[in-house]
């Protein structure tokens, strides 16, 4: 199992490069002019954005591993910017403690998901439309559909750790995909989590506290997405209600490409983060392209049904060998 | 094995997209260039709210028509699907690392957008904005209507059908400064008319659907309405939207002329729109870009474009000159 998940990391890392590869040549630029795609600038930015996404998938892949499903991480985005976009702008407070404040409200959500899916019993998929309903409203009613202008008290320039502000989404997504991994694979939680998602009788039979566990992937998730809403807010400078709308799709769709089974029990956190790379570079290359905008749903469509049906093959290979 | 298949799906799907010519582009001209060859085109990102706004349609067509004529011009037009301010500005910061050589947007929330237009500016990249300005920024152009002024065009209309006195509810989508600005209109023309009430401002969050659901819910709420005043098209982007509407009862007046608003004032669903110069989005931006890269900046940053007040008995004159422009 475990050469299984590393061939198909390999897998998601060759779909990666062949991409970079295709749209390399294919936006070669006329002679004089730099290459529009293969530049550092470009890398980083397809890093920046990606990165909102990829921090909320690594929860995402953890819950999917775990056989659940949530649909809540775009509204948990939405509302931990909107809280500390509030706190930092209206209130005045600090940004770390109005980040804390923000992040807090996304572990609520998580917690409020994991009481209705461990302790009344909704399936998943209930439980985290409902809470996806409940965070957005609450966005909706704090900010009153107005918006935070947390730039004008950052200010120009600003430079979190000191650091370029565009570097912090990508320095956190890669910082939580290496603590997750560790925690997935080197310690007993990260094997709870796949055994309860592989068999969860099994897992039962076997002592792990099944009810314990899942609460604790679904709070992992929402903290992980509210991490994602409070670095978009710092870095893009607006808390607003409406942020990361319709997000929980992509974000889902990065942790499955990237390798997570919606059976549960497979999958990986650096599986996660890649597939969100591969979206970002069709999100950032194919505006590019004229007339290709139209054709960006699609596409993406069209990938995710391609790797999964890689992603079966390759698990008929596996236990036939 | 399954690597390869994997790799290979992937670059299939890419390969057959580009191959069915999907994408508008020969894949033959894909590649590195064979060498020197004609003048490198002007490269211009045209990028309205989203793209299943339906009157940015004809703005891409007179971006594209504009493109043809000058010849040496080559449009991008670029949005998020359905309008997300933080992937329109991903798609802004792409086209700033591509050099491009000007970008002309509509933008969302201007606001959110002016820190990255700055970087352009600053890139030298020029940069115009149409239909939604962000004025903070250094946008060396706008090209729209004067949102006030078209607001305050609305509310005297409404004036004008009311005969000064009734319940009005007010459609907008929250977020967007040229929408902020028509309704700042809209209430400073009906500040005037002490007669007229303004009962609710409604956010339909650019959402043509959630628009007809609110008309629906808001009619059923004030069955005295006297009329509905959009800021926006939506209640006239679809035929359904204004089936609740009596308009032996309640009047509506609505920006946007795209079709089937047209259809509807002449159905009497509808009393009066205000068209604006979609053509003129597209090519009235791929023209100034074109200037400004050329050495001739506009007199002024604000370019009114004006707009075209629609009743019943000027529809079919308004239609023909409408068909001319889209060359039907």
């Amino acid at each position: 199992m475990k050469q299984l998940r590393g061939m198909r990391e390999l897998s998601t890392v060759a779909i990666l490069i062949a991409e970079v590869l295709f749209f390399a040549w294919y936006l070669w630029p006329e002679s004089g002019r730099a290459h529009p795609f293969l530049n550092a600038e470009n890398a980083v930015l397809i890093l920046k954005y990606s990165s909102i996404y990829g921090i909320a998938a690594v929860g995402a892949a953890v819950i999917i591993i775990c056989g659940g499903i949530d649909l809540s991480p775009g509204a948990v985005i939405a509302l931990a910017g909107v809280v500390t976009g509030h706190l930092f702008v209206v209130d005045h407070w600090g940004l770390a403690p109005s980040a804390a404040a923000g992040i807090f409200a996304g572990v609520a959500a998580g917690l409020v998901t994991s009481v209705l899916v461990v302790v009344v019993k909704l399936p998943p998929f209930i439980a985290t439309l409902g809470v996806m309903g409940i965070t957005r409203g609450l966005a909706f009613i704090i900010t009153e559909g107005q918006y935070y202008d947390v730039s004008s008290r950052l200010g120009a320039g600003f430079r979190p750790l000191g650091l370029p502000a565009d570097w912090l989404a990508p320095i956190v997504m890669f910082a939580m995909a290496i603590v997750f991994q560790l925690l997935m694979t080197k310690f007993q939680w990260g094997r709870a989590v796949f055994s309860i998602g592989g068999n969860e009788t099994a897992a039962l039979f076997s002592g792990i506290a099944i009810g314990r566990v899942k609460s604790s992937v679904y709070v992992a998730g929402a903290a992980l997405a509210s991490i994602a809403g409070v670095v978009l807010v710092v870095v893009q400078g607006q808390g607003k209600a409406d942020l990361a709308t319709g997000y929980e799709l992509d974000i889902i769709a990065s942790a499955v490409v990237g390798g997570a089974s919606l059976a549960g029990g497979r999958g990986s956190v650096m599986g996660a983060v890649l597939g969100t790379l591969i979206f970002g570079v069709l999100r950032n290359a194919l505006p590019q392209i004229p007339g290709a905008t139209f054709y960006d749903r699609l596409i993406v469509g069209l990938v995710v049904i391609a790797i999964v049906v890689a992603d079966q093959l390759l698990l008929k290979r596996g236990s036939k060998s | 094995m399954i690597r390869r298949s994997s790799a290979f799906l992937l670059l299939s799907i890419f390969t057959v997209a580009c191959g069915s010519g999907g994408f508008g582009v020969a894949c033959g001209t894909a590649g590195p260039a064979p060498g020197p060859a004609t003048p490198a085109k002007l490269r211009f990102a045209i990028i309205p709210k989203a793209l299943d706004i339906p009157v940015f349609n004809y703005a891409k067509l007179g971006a594209e028509r504009a493109a043809a004529e000058f010849g040496d011009v080559e449009v991008l037009w670029s949005a998020p699907v359905s309008a997300d301010q933080l992937k329109q500005k991903e798609i802004l910061e792409s086209y700033i690392t591509q050099r491009i050589d000007g970008i002309a947007i509509s933008a969302l929330n201007g606001d959110f957008l002016t820190e990255t237009i700055n970087r352009a500016i600053d890139a030298g990249i020029p940069v115009t904005t149409w239909d939604s300005d962000a004025p903070k920024s250094k946008r060396i152009a706008f090209y729209g209507v004067d949102d006030l002024a078209s607001g305050r065009i609305l509310g005297e209309q409404a004036i004008t059908l009311l005969n000064g006195t009734g319940k009005v509810a007010v459609i907008s989508s929250f977020g967007a400064t040229n929408l902020q600005n028509r309704l700042n209109g809209v209430k400073a023309a009906l500040a005037r008319a002490p007669g007229i009430q303004i009962v609710e401002i409604y956010d339909i969050q650019e959402d043509a659907i959630r628009c007809a659901e609110i008309i629906a819910t808001g009619t059923r709420r004030y069955p005295d309405l006297a009329a509905w005043i959009s800021v926006g098209g939506w209640p006239v982007f679809t035929r359904n939207a204004l089936a609740a509407v009596d308009p032996s009862k309640t009047k509506v007046i609505s920006f946007d002329t795209i079709s089937p608003a047209l259809d509807l004032l002449r159905e009497g669903k509808v009393q009066v729109l205000l068209g604006q110069k979609y053509f003129g989005w597209g090519s009235e931006s791929v023209r100034l870009l074109r200037d400004i890269t050329k050495g001739q900046r506009p007199a002024s940053a604000i370019i009114d474009s004006g707009v075209d007040v629609v009743t019943r008995e000027t529809v079919d004159a308004y239609e023909q000159q409408w068909k001319k422009m889209a060359g039907q």
